[in-house]
């Protein structure tokens, strides 16, 4: 099968530290969070850890975000600005997803260079990645040091608030982490994504068209 | 040797006695609500540089602050009552005498457990009471934490941190957040491990940057409070979304908030302190559910004399949705656990769960059925 080259170094290893760290940040939350119930370590050594792992993570995510505001390949999250197109799109893929897919039907997706999310994964990639996961991150680092950054703990309306969105998003990203795999195995084999995202390369159904860089 | 003792105490008897005479004013203020005969005690003991030399040839200051002693909560007891030994006939200059300043303070004590023997039982076995019992010369006394004659209602931080001022520093080598847990949880509540905690929700005015108080005469907070809790079984997480309605009306810039505090459900405890490798140091004391402190609560403000005003609370306020509203600034992992958030998480990991497997169930149906 042709092959193109869709995650390039950088993208892979932000990857795969931001998926271990987030199954170690959500394993160690659920520690903290529920220690009557699960006691794998100290309350203190969890909350060393999660402060550890997250500090990593805030790390990785600038190598994500430089990587992607310095090269082309940030054409990959260029919004679709039709709404119409958008939408339609993404219905198309939601039917593949919850019918088509079943009756053996094709992705309606074609994987390229600078396309290599479908409408629905565009979305909802703009949103962790813009959104969620800075929140995450602002959450965390409040909470890390409450004293040093009460003014902005103040900012956002107390820390009982500052934890609840902490704790909506943890309890957004559990569901994900679960999902995210399984939808990652719906490639034309079950191993396909997971291999492109260790080579970089997918496999694609026809030669891959030359497409111009950004300009 | 007696002869320049008793040139002494009669050089002071006659300055007593002149001063007595020419008596100046009283300072005005708290000091005017002082006895007569208090006000008589102030007159020497008043003066600057007023002191008391011991035997061993150290001094002790007797200059007392009229002001202070008046607004402290020993007023209305007057000298008397704690300095009974003192014979006006023979003073000064008459009764027991001490070989030093620190003798005399631990004997002092003993006025103290006239009328607060049920704290002395507290305090005996505590690791103050050990040194002050191995004579250790900085173990403190009763008046080392209290004061002597400005005694009021302190934090429990303040008291401590008088001579305990690396406690902070200490704490931030293993502690995370140590700052936090510094304004939130009484030194007691860890170093006095017998002792039964509770979480205090204390009315804060963020405009004035302190606690709200109650004025002198015109008490509101507990008569409001039991108005709101009409049936009388401690403040529900709705009663105190109310009861923080009340105290600040629609269009109040900005709002007094709740502020909470693990205290000792009997600040009498606060003298049961242990040793320091005793006191409680594993975080899920507090960080689980159901944790002790956080079976009691209770809504305070601050009473005139400085002691809290409580109302009881339900210990469900603490982990009700409404808190996000009512108690935005108090928030402790595990102990004021959400409810609604763990119903949510449960929502989330099952259905995480569930959707993949639902679909990948479905995929093999239709293979095995359809294909």
């Amino acid at each position: 099968m042709p092959r193109i080259y869709v995650h390039p170094l950088p993208v892979r290893i932000w990857h795969w530290a931001n998926a271990f760290g987030f199954v170690a940040l959500i394993a160690t939350g659920v520690q903290i969070r529920y220690i009557e119930l699960v006691h794998v370590m100290s309350f203190k050594t969890a909350v060393n850890l999660h402060n550890g792992i997250g500090w990593i993570l805030v790390g990785n995510f600038f190598l994500w975000l430089l990587f992607y505001l310095f090269t082309d390949k940030i054409r990959v999250y260029h919004p679709e600005l039709s709404p119409v197109k958008h939408f339609r799109a993404s219905f198309r893929q939601l039917q593949y997803y919850g019918y088509g897919i079943f009756k053996g039907e094709p992705n309606p997706h074609h994987l390229s260079v600078y396309q290599k999310f479908n409408a629905l994964q565009s979305m909802t990639y703009q949103i962790i990645m813009l959104l969620l996961v800075p929140l995450q991150f602002v959450t965390g680092i409040l909470l890390w040091d409450l004293k040093r950054f009460s003014y902005w703990v103040d900012l956002f309306g107390g820390v009982r608030v500052v934890d609840t969105v902490h704790v909506l998003l943890f309890i957004f990203f559990t569901g994900f982490i679960f999902v995210h795999p399984y939808l990652a195995s719906l490639g034309h084999t079950p191993s396909a994504h997971f291999k492109a995202m260790i080579t970089g390369y997918e496999e694609v159904d026809e030669e891959p068209v030359p497409q111009a860089p950004a300009k | 040797m007696n002869a320049l003792r008793r040139l002494r105490a009669g050089a002071a008897t006659a300055a007593v006695l002149l001063m007595l005479a020419t008596m100046p004013p009283v300072p005005a203020h708290a000091a005017d609500r002082l006895s007569e005969d208090d006000r008589k005690c102030l007159a020497c003991h008043a003066q600057e540089g007023i002191t008391k030399t011991f035997e061993k040839g150290d001094t002790l200051a007797l200059r007392v602050d009229g002001e202070q002693f008046a607004r402290s909560i020993h007023a209305p007891l007057g000298c008397a009552a704690c300095h009974s030994e003192v014979d006006l006939k023979s003073h000064p200059g008459g009764g027991t005498r001490f070989d030093t300043a620190r003798e005399f303070a631990v004997a002092q004590a003993g006025a103290c457990r006239q009328c607060h023997e049920e704290v002395f039982k507290q305090h005996q076995g505590s690791i103050h009471a050990l040194r002050l019992g191995e004579g250790n010369p900085v173990a403190p006394t009763c008046a080392g934490c209290h004061g002597s004659h400005s005694v009021s209602p302190k934090t429990a931080y303040q008291t401590c941190v008088t001579c305990h001022a690396a406690a902070l520093a200490e704490h931030r080598g293993w502690l995370p957040n140590a700052e936090s847990h510094h304004e939130v949880v009484s030194c007691a509540a860890c170093h006095a491990p017998a002792a039964l905690r509770m979480v205090d929700l204390r009315l804060y005015d963020r405009t004035a940057r302190t606690w709200v108080a109650e004025k002198e005469g015109q008490p509101w907070f507990e008569k409001l409070a039991r108005s709101i809790d009409a049936d009388g079984n401690g403040l529900d997480a709705a009663e105190l979304r109310s009861l923080l309605k009340a105290i600040n009306p629609e269009g109040t810039a900005v709002p007094k908030t709740l502020r909470g505090r693990i205290e000792l459900r009997a600040g009498v405890e606060a003298h049961r302190l242990s040793e320091k490798s005793k006191a409680l140091k594993a975080c899920d004391n507090c960080h689980r559910e159901g944790a002790e402190p956080f079976q009691n609560v209770a809504v305070s403000v601050t009473g005139p004399d400085g002691r809290p005003r409580r109302h009881t609370a339900q210990k469900q306020v603490l982990g009700s949705a409404l808190a996000v509203e009512s108690l935005p600034e108090f928030y402790a992992i595990g102990g004021t656990r959400s409810t609604f958030l763990d119903v949510l998480f449960l929502i989330a990991l099952l259905g995480g769960i569930a959707f993949p497997a639902g679909h990948m169930t479905v995929r093999w149906l239709y293979r095995k059925f359809f294909a």
